[in-house]
């Protein structure tokens, strides 16, 4: 434990030191205040509707508008999901890649390090980060509780906005682990990443993909979709399901990252 | 005489079709200083790397005091010290954090941390560049950084591959000097291409060619089985030994 969070410790500075990081965090703060500042102007716009006609008059579909819950952080947390989509690989292909590009892996592989501390360091470096860049987003829930009101007192219903965000806590680590993976079979960064986007943006979709399906494999689509799992976290609701699949994820990819790194011993 | 401290039995390395290691079987004494040399390609390298468990053996035997290097690889890595032919570093980390950052995967606690680095840095003469981004260094101070990294926590064996590699004159006979005070305390392969490297530190050589191991003894005696007078310099053996495969 105490060489797997060397490890970690390791590839942190790493992050930190070269621009990585900061392009990141560039990116994902970026791009989620432009479609924040979007949310909260539609949000605006319903509810001058709403004053002047009544919530009845209204199409169903602007119901969420009612609270800035429901209105911009939910839907906010499905912009964060998507922007995790593309920015995660880019964190995770240099994990392994990069050391065996650089030859540095034969110093871990020649060390008196396990495989699986290697890659459960290597793991938590990478969640690190990447949940630093999730953890800026938490900014756009505060802000909103900072300057904005709602009839009932506080501006923003805490437990649901908790939720969702440790739905998006969630479905980073399920990306840092498969884009983790992805890294472990090729020397090339680049490679990494792609393949990585390549994985992911069809297992996020695949509800959407198979809904032409037949049953059961709908269900099973259904079932093993991203975005599915992530829906009732995003919307306030506990569902230990997807703690469970998320989780499942994480290990499962682990795993497979420990066979890679322990292959190389029969090559 | 004292214990074996490598014991290699019988070791062959394929890749695919190519055989880069064939059949070789040697041994060092606990303290011994061993040259390995050979043409670029004769599987130094390779050899290098099966012995310090980063490479699995297509088959054969490698043991590090005792233990299987494949059986028991924890129980070998804990022993060696490995420079690679490229010294495997981070150019982003300052040669202080790398040096900390090896030492504590070597088990270096805290509180022996400064006075190891120290200790290693001071004998390999990169003392005044701890605080230096490695990739702003010079290669002698790469080379030099990647040999310290070897040395911490100060293990049984080292394993050094072309340890002077883009080091200038001086520096290769500092570090020449460095390895030759390592014997006794340390179990050393050193490989080489550079010949006299080997008269000036080396007890005995270890030549390879193409794979296979052409002569293993001590250099006077390679001298005198090839029938040549105690002047006959390394240079004439090796050539003649790699010519003759």
């Amino acid at each position: 434990m105490r060489n797997a969070l060397a490890i970690a410790r390791k590839e942190l500075s790493i992050y930190f030191t070269t621009p990585w990081a900061y392009v990141v965090f560039t990116a994902m703060l970026g791009i989620s205040s432009f479609f924040f500042v979007n949310l909260l102007a539609t949000f605006r716009e319903v509810q001058g509707l709403a004053r002047a006609y009544g919530w009845n008059r209204l199409p169903t579909e602007y119901a969420a508008f009612k609270n800035l819950t429901d209105g911009v952080v939910v839907q906010l947390w499905d912009v964060i999901a998507v922007v995790t989509l593309f920015v995660a690989p880019f964190l995770s292909m240099r994990l392994f890649a990069e050391e065996k590009r650089n030859r540095t892996f034969e110093l871990l592989m020649t060390a008196p390090v396990r495989p699986w501390e290697i890659v459960l360091g290597k793991y938590l470096g990478g969640l690190g980060v990447v949940w630093a860049t999730l953890g800026l987003t938490i900014v756009f829930p505060v802000t909103l509780s900072l300057f904005g009101a709602s009839e009932s007192g506080t501006a923003l219903e805490w437990s649901t906005v908790a939720l969702g965000f440790a739905g998006i806590l969630l479905w980073g680590a399920a990306c840092m682990a498969v884009g983790m993976f992805v890294s472990a079979l090729t020397e090339s960064q680049m490679l990494a990443a792609f393949l990585t986007f390549a994985i992911l943006l069809p297992w996020m979709l695949l509800r959407g993909l198979a809904q032409s399906a037949e049953e059961p494999w709908r269900s099973v689509a259904n079932y093993l979709s991203f975005s599915s799992q992530l829906s009732n976290l995003s919307r306030g609701v506990l569902d230990l399901k997807a703690l469970v699949f998320f989780a499942s994820v994480v290990v499962f990819s682990l795993l497979l990252t420990h066979r890679a790194v322990e292959a190389q011993r029969w090559a | 005489m004292p214990s074996a401290m490598i014991e290699v039995n019988g070791l062959t390395k394929r890749y695919r079709d190519r055989v880069a290691v064939d059949d070789l079987t040697f041994s060092v004494p606990e303290g011994e200083i061993l040259g390995f040399l050979g043409p670029n390609g004769a599987g130094k390298s390779t050899t290098m790397k099966v012995l310090t468990g980063y490479l699995p053996a297509s088959s054969g035997t490698v043991k590090v005091a005792g233990h299987d290097v494949f059986e028991e690889p924890y129980e070998v890595k804990r022993r060696i010290g490995y420079l690679p032919e490229t010294p495997p570093l981070y150019p982003e980390m300052s040669v202080r954090g790398y040096l900390r950052f090896v030492a504590s995967l070597k088990g270096v606690t805290r509180g022996q941390m400064a006075s190891e680095l120290d200790r290693v840095a001071h004998a390999t003469g990169i003392t005044e560049v701890l605080e230096r981004l490695i990739q702003n260094l010079s290669k002698g101070f790469r080379q030099r950084v990647g040999l310290a990294q070897a040395l911490l926590g100060s293990p049984p064996v080292l394993i050094l591959d072309e340890p002077t590699e883009g080091l200038d004159p001086s520096q290769r006979a500092e570090v020449r000097q460095l390895i030759r005070g390592l014997a006794g305390q340390h179990t050393v392969i050193l490989s080489t291409h550079i010949l006299p490297e080997v008269t000036m530190t080396c007890a005995r050589v270890l030549i390879l060619n193409q794979g296979k191991m052409v002569a293993f003894d001590a250099i006077q005696n390679l001298a005198h089985a090839l029938g040549q007078g105690d002047q006959t310099s390394l240079e004439d053996i090796f050539l003649k030994l790699t010519a003759a495969a």
